[in-house]
């Protein structure tokens, strides 16, 4: 048998024809999520729940209604991309007018919505889909056999690909896309409809992602969460080619999968994580990716909720507040649970610091909290570390993560910045996944919490409780100095207007590399502290499920603001508490409940009350300067 | 003479700030007519809220009797008015043909591409080169051409001629004086008083967000100086 460096030719064929297949995928896929970009500027977290339906619709179709393989494949994405209207038109409408980022952010609760009730629906086994009678059996091409309906879904990817290809660079239609994608108010202004040609933009990449879907029933695993799995490699790709670019999407689409083909051939254990590596390596080469040219212009920031007056008397008040009512709790709340919630509290406040002051929003900051865990129960268990050293040591790994995280994320914003930092996250996930030091499916168990110092023991619940508390609160205190002190000004100049900070002179990008460092320590700290409390460290912490979690902690609380994601901590572990019951319904409500969160209450619980409260205070102001002298006693409630 | 625009009391806002604050004017069919100020009088804000792309505007816009000011900027640009930016908006990704065909027509008795190359002879060579190929003035050429095949009445340039060469602005006045025999009504934003001067029937002065004088043609030289610092020259 030939072979090379090692490797027999044909399973080097295997493989190769493998990667162009997931390869076909890709480029559909992130062709959809190209033309949804370029049009709305937002990555659309929902397409790989749009992709699901389409599979999985293709199995209800085929089991349910009796319809076959080759009308699914029309109806399935005509049905699909009507949703995808529907979801425009109703949904993504009411925030398009503000920064991109809560476009996403609804996508992103859309996404759980979407496979929380698919999974109720049809259970989290695979379904199996046969491959149509027409298109079984295969030919041998001498070097390695052929299955026809491998043949197939090359053939037709690579025609839907042209085919959208060509409606966009060559007919009147795509001239309006690319007009509207660099200036949608211009073309507006020129009488063209944009409002509906965006429904149909994503109407027309549901439609996309779905018609993969039903390529994909017959040979890929058929289930609900099959379309989270592939987004976060599809980000990757769209990164790789370059946001917005066609062209680069479909090009680079075949490049990962042929990458990651290649990679299963003499090196499987790197297979999951190679595009991930390959991107990051395109983005130190070409930070807009391969064909991407223009990077995403500054969205219309919206202000940080702010007091109109507030006196350091208040600020101290309200902190002792929380931290009386935190140490007293445990008499009448079950510990465990509020453990639980500080711990997610002080990620969520170290997740803030990026998000909110810092307008970083990462969708994979769950890496910072699963790799110190990790750290720290490593370090507890097989090194025997007292815990303080442990968590340390989590820390401390935490920090250096976010270090090399933060200098390739850092380079861009926006879009890009959630899309690099999500699929970092997706690496170190499979990392946890695939070293022997971190257990795999297993986890890291009973990780000793040991003595403090050497002489505080932690097994007694008291202790324990007493040292979270005394983490949280430190560490929540940092944060709230850290933003008073000249540092956070800074920050917030950036936020407000980027240039303006550059143009005052100002590293902008250091500034945004030591936050971005700061807050990955801190929910480090958490995520050691939480090990120490669980006693357990396992891939819910690194997966992306987590990061989505703490935005929405975040969002729900209030971005931007001190004790928003301290109340979003709270309100969604008790949620997740209280609703366990509920089994796959939880993801659906955590989902609704961010898609409500964005749509009515977008500044959050503790962000809607500020504003509430510093309207008030300046009616009154208004009001008191209004009001002759003398007559102030009046007023003075 | 028939009023085709009437503008009243229209208030305009960026996000919170106001900056637009009861503009009032009104175009008769024909006429050309300029808004005159400063810098960051609210000339190119007044006519982008008339197109309705200020994400807020309050007030009265009537077209030929109709009320404007809840519709959207495609179904103004569908009644028959057409707007060229200051920044001229020439779409990188689109060729100067594509750039020249956008804009769809919105009535039948637009410009023939044909008569439009003519007044335009710069277009007709570079007309499969990329829009931003293009020199500053075949910009303005182009963001001017694109809008005349589509049968527009109503003209709202803004400053056609900022950073020309005299011989282009020469050009593209004579442009201007052969749109207006044409019957097109055009309300033109400039800076450049001689330009306005030869062109425009009446001339508005734009000052803090609203119409705070009005100067007729055959006044013109007569009130110069006060137009002079109006505009702080
Ligand atoms: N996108 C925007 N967001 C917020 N404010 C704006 C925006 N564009 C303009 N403004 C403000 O609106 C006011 C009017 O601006 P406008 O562009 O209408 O001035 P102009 O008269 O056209 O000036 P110029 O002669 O410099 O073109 C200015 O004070 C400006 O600062
Ligand atoms: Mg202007």
């Amino acid at each position: 048998m030939t072979t090379i460096f090692g490797i027999p030719m044909a399973l080097l064929y295997a493989q190769l024809l493998l990667g162009i297949i997931n390869g076909a995928f890709y480029a559909t896929l992130s062709l959809g999520l190209a033309v949804i970009f370029g049009m709305m500027g937002i990555a659309n977290f929902a397409h790989g729940a749009l992709y699901m339906m389409g599979a999985v619709g293709a199995w209800f179709m085929l089991n349910t209604l009796g319809i076959g393989y080759w009308p699914a494949l029309i109806l399935c994405p005509l049905v699909v991309g009507a949703f995808g209207m529907l979801l425009e038109r109703f949904v993504l409408r009411r925030v398009s007018h503000i920064d991109h980022l809560y476009g996403m952010l609804l996508t992103f609760g859309i996404a759980f919505i979407v496979q929380g009730i698919f999974r109720f629906w049809f259970g989290s086994a695979g379904l199996p889909y046969a491959i149509p009678s027409l298109l079984t059996g295969g030919v041998n091409l001498g070097f390695m056999f052929l299955p026809y309906y491998r043949a197939w879904v090359i053939v037709a990817s690579l025609g839907v690909c042209f085919l959208t290809w060509f409606a966009i660079e060559k007919t009147r239609l795509g001239a309006y896309l690319r007009a509207a994608t660099e200036n949608s108010k211009l073309v507006q202004a020129f009488g063209i409809n944009v409002p509906v040609m965006i429904m149909l933009v994503y109407g027309g990449g549901a439609a996309l992602a779905a018609f993969a879907g039903v390529l994909a029933a017959p040979i890929l695993q058929v289930n609900p969460t099959m379309g989270a799995e592939v987004l976060i490699v599809i980000f990757a790709v769209v990164v790789i080619g370059g946001l917005g670019s066609i062209k680069g999407a479909i090009i680079a689409g075949f490049l990962a999968g042929i990458a990651e083909g290649l990679t299963k051939a003499f090196y499987p254990e790197a297979s999951t994580t190679v595009v991930f590596l390959l991107m990051a390596f395109v983005l130190v080469v070409m930070p807009t990716g391969l064909f991407g040219t223009k990077t995403q212009a500054a969205a219309t920031s919206v202000s940080l909720p702010a007091l109109a007056h507030e006196s350091a008397f208040m600020r101290w008040a309200l902190f002792g507040a929380m931290a009386i009512g935190l140490a007293i709790a445990p008499l009448f709340i079950y510990p465990a649970f509020l453990m639980k919630a500080m711990t997610y509290a002080l990620f969520a406040c170290a997740f803030n610091l990026m998000a909110g002051y810092g307008k970083l929003v990462s969708f994979g900051h769950a890496m910072f909290l699963g790799t110190a865990g990790y750290v720290t129960a490593y370090a507890a268990k097989t090194w025997g570390l007292s815990p303080e050293l442990a968590i340390l040591a989590g820390t401390a790994s935490a920090a250096v993560l976010g270090l090399v995280a933060g200098w390739l994320c850092t380079r861009s914003s926006g879009v890009y910045f959630a899309m690099i930092s999500l699929a970092l996250a997706q690496m170190i996930y499979f990392l946890a996944l695939q070293l022997p030091q971190t257990g795999g499916e297993d986890g890291i168990q009973s990780v000793p919490r040991g003595a403090l110092f050497g002489f505080i023991d932690l097994s007694n619940p008291t202790t324990l409780y007493l040292f979270v508390l005394a983490v949280f609160l430190g560490g929540f205190l940092f944060l709230s100095c850290l933003i008073r002190s000249p540092f956070g000004q800074i920050l917030k100049a950036i936020r407000e207007h980027e240039p303006r900070a550059q143009s005052l002179g100002y590293s902008t990008d250091r500034y945004k590399l030591a936050t971005f460092v700061i807050s990955a320590a801190l929910s480090g700290l958490a995520g050691s502290t939480k090990v120490i409390v669980t006693q357990i460290a396992s891939l819910t912490d690194v997966h992306w499920s987590m990061s989505g979690e703490v935005i929405l902690m975040t969002f729900l609380g209030g971005v931007g603001t001190l004790y928003g994601p301290v109340l979003g901590s709270f309100v969604v572990v008790a949620m997740q508490n209280y609703l366990s019951a509920l089994g796959a319904w939880v993801t659906v409500i955590q989902g609704a409940v961010f898609v409500i969160c964005i749509l009515t209450f977008r500044r959050g619980i503790v962000g809607e009350l500020i504003t509430f409260v510093s309207a008030r205070q300046r009616e009154k102001d208004r009001r008191g300067i209004a009001m002759p002298a003398g007559s102030k006693v009046v007023t003075g409630t | 003479m028939a009023e085709i625009l009437k503008v009243e009391s229209l208030d305009a806002w960026y996000g919170e700030s106001k900056v637009l604050h009861g503009v009032d004017f009104s175009l008769s069919a024909g006429e050309v007519v300029t808004l005159l100020g400063r810098n960051g009088a609210g000339k190119s804000t007044t006519l982008k809220s008339i197109m309705g792309l200020l994400p807020t505007r309050k007030g009265s816009v009537l077209y030929r009797g109709e009320q404007l000011i809840d519709a959207q900027p495609f179904e103004i640009a569908r009644k028959g008015i057409a707007y060229c930016p200051e920044e001229r908006g020439i779409f990188a990704s689109l060729s100067v043909r594509e750039n020249l065909m956008l804009p769809p027509k919105v009535s039948a008795n637009g410009m023939a591409v044909e008569d439009i190359l003519t007044l335009f002879p710069n277009l007709r060579e570079r007309i499969d080169s990329p829009g931003t190929k293009l020199s500053g003035g075949e910009q303005q050429m182009l963001a001017l051409a694109r809008i005349l095949r589509t049968g527009a009445r109503v003209l709202l340039l803004d400053e056609p001629t900022e950073g020309l060469a005299p011989i282009i602005i020469k050009q593209i006045e004579a442009t201007i004086v052969k749109l207006k025999e044409l019957g097109f009504t055009i309300l033109l934003v400039e800076q450049n008083v001689g330009f306005a001067q030869a062109l425009a029937d009446r001339n508005y002065i734009v000052e803090t967000g609203a119409i705070v004088d009005e100067v007729a043609a055959a006044d013109f030289d007569r009130r110069l100086s006060s137009i002079q610092s109006y505009l702080g020259l």
